[in-house]
């Protein structure tokens, strides 16, 4: 297992003091991501996916649970988990500092990393089906579709072994989202990274996701073989869900 | 980047500052005559040798008016330049990292925020003694509250973007998300505010010269000059008239130049959504 989330639970402090209340974003959830595989999470607004990802990718500790990111627990420096987990945002319009040309982002990761970049920055956009000569480019010149492939490009340029996609199709066109889904499963057969793949959208999860776990209300309320899962959801909320596709 | 471009009014403002500036800077003080020699009688109305009149001491007020300029706005350059470096660096860090750090530079920043300018400034002066170095130090002490706060507002916002995450996802430390990432993305809003601070910076050097707590005769600043015009305001206004003239004039084109400035850099987020 490359992530694996046992009964973590993340919880917030809200309101006035005095009147302070504890908030669990996300409540004895436990999933686990296997080598190359891709597990899709699924969920409404508010229902812990974000909260999830932030776990996952260890920006945030959990209050309680184990999180064991390749059979280890999170390093207290994240610099030595540098250029092995990578993640694809959710808006493409903040994916890029508006300040750097695009090969100056995709090369960070590697910056990072002290390697140098060579020509991986072209070969990268390359791969994402961009060219080597937007990398002269500033985001501004990019539409929403190529933002996002730049990100994956600046994701997949340290060969990461996991890599966390949240809501990284959600902000684009149906037709670009389609193209997007497409290199992603390309690349995933190309390099074999594990992903998770956070969606509230059950056909964008649908034609990635090789498990599917639904979330709702910070609980995890059923995990499946996506091919299982989308012919006979076992809990009411998926059955609800998929209905609603 | 896009290019920098202006609207006609911030251009004119713009304009209007260096035809201020460039004369004080450059050899034409020299022309326009010595500051500091007397060339003919006493509170002489304006006319040929002395074109905008003369002092109590004989001295031509125009080019004592130029040398006043130029003092003025070093200082209060060099001033707002210290400011934009503190600013820079307490408002990225504090917005950035949050916290505890964040109180702790907040709260300070209040404490100055909520003394009146010009007591600031006497308050420095009755420290550090009277001269050039209390006019500076009172100008950043002044201008450093406001620009501290809005340069952590706009570091706030820019922390919570995708591309300071995934810089952190990367692995990137501090010094690099927040020299890369954040300061280059909150630089618009230190301009903004640095022109804005220089306009404040010059009336409070004007404030506190006219006080007798910032620069000291003979030389010449905006604000010694209207304090010893101020004397014979009544016998010879044009003492008075030149340098107040040119101390309006001075704040009103940076504060039409700040203007475009703004409307140049900080609009950029929501138009850029569209």
């Amino acid at each position: 297992m490359i992530l694996e989330l046992d009964d973590v639970t993340v919880s917030f402090t809200t309101g006035p003091p005095l009147r302070r209340r504890r908030l669990d974003a996300v409540r004895g959830i436990s999933l686990a991501v296997a080598e190359g595989e891709t597990l899709g999470v699924v969920g409404e607004s508010g229902s812990g996916k974000t909260t999830t990802s932030r776990v996952a990718l260890g920006l945030q500790r959990p209050t309680s649970g184990t999180v064991l990111f390749d059979g280890r627990p999170f390093p207290r420096r994240r610099r030595d988990l540098a250029g092995r987990i990578q993640a694809v945002l959710q808006h493409p319009h903040w994916s890029l500092n508006p300040r750097m040309r695009v090969g100056q982002s995709v090369a960070e990761p590697l910056a990072v990393l002290g390697r140098p970049a060579g020509s991986l920055v072209a070969e990268a956009l390359e791969q994402v089906g961009l060219g080597a000569g937007f990398a002269e480019r500033y985001p501004h010149e990019l539409s929403g579709g190529q933002r996002q492939r730049v990100s994956i490009a600046r994701a997949l340029i340290t060969r990461p072994s996991f890599v966390v996609l949240d809501e990284a199709v959600s902000a684009l066109d149906v037709s670009v989202q389609a193209q997007i889904l497409n290199l992603l499963k390309d690349l995933q057969a190309e390099f074999g990274f594990s992903a998770l793949f956070i969606s509230h959208d059950l056909g964008a999860v649908r034609y990635v996701a090789d498990r599917i776990a639904v979330m709702r209300d910070g609980e995890i309320v059923e995990t499946a073989d996506a091919a299982a899962f989308y012919t006979a959801p076992e809990h009411p909320y998926s059955r609800q869900l998929l209905e609603s596709l | 980047m896009k290019k920098l471009r202006l609207d006609p009014l911030s251009l004119a403002g713009l304009a209007c500052l260096l035809l201020l500036v460039l004369p004080a800077l450059g050899s034409l003080v020299d022309a326009a005559g010595d500051p500091d020699a007397i060339v003919g009688p006493r509170l002489q109305p304006p006319g040929p040798g002395w074109w905008l009149g003369t002092d109590n001491l004989g001295r031509s007020v125009l080019p004592r008016v130029m040398e006043g300029v130029g003092t003025t706005l070093l200082l209060s350059s060099a001033a707002v330049l210290v400011t934009a470096a503190l600013s820079a660096g307490f408002g990225v860090l504090a917005g950035y990292r949050g916290g505890y750090l964040n109180e702790l530079i907040m709260r300070v920043v209040e404490v100055l925020y909520s003394f009146p300018a010009i007591v600031l400034a006497v308050l420095v002066a009755a420290v550090a003694g009277p001269g050039q170095l209390a006019a500076l130090a009172s100008i950043v002490l002044v201008t450093i509250p406001l620009m501290t706060r809005l340069v952590r507002a706009a570091a706030v916002a820019v922390a919570g973007r995708d591309y300071v995450t995934a810089a952190v996802i990367s692995g990137a430390r501090l010094p690099r998300v927040l020299g890369r990432h954040v300061l280059p993305n909150v630089a618009g809003t230190i301009a903004v505010q640095g022109t804005y601070a220089l306009s404040v910076g010059i009336s409070v050097e004007g404030g506190l010269s006219f006080l007798g707590f910032g620069v000291q005769p003979p030389q010449a600043s905006l604000g010694v000059l209207i304090r010893q015009g101020g004397t014979y305001m009544m016998a010879a206004p044009w003492l008075i008239i030149g340098p107040g003239a040119v101390l309006v004039l001075a704040i009103l084109s940076i504060n039409v130049f700040g203007d475009g400035l703004r409307d140049r850099f900080e609009p950029r987020e929501t138009r850029s959504l569209v």
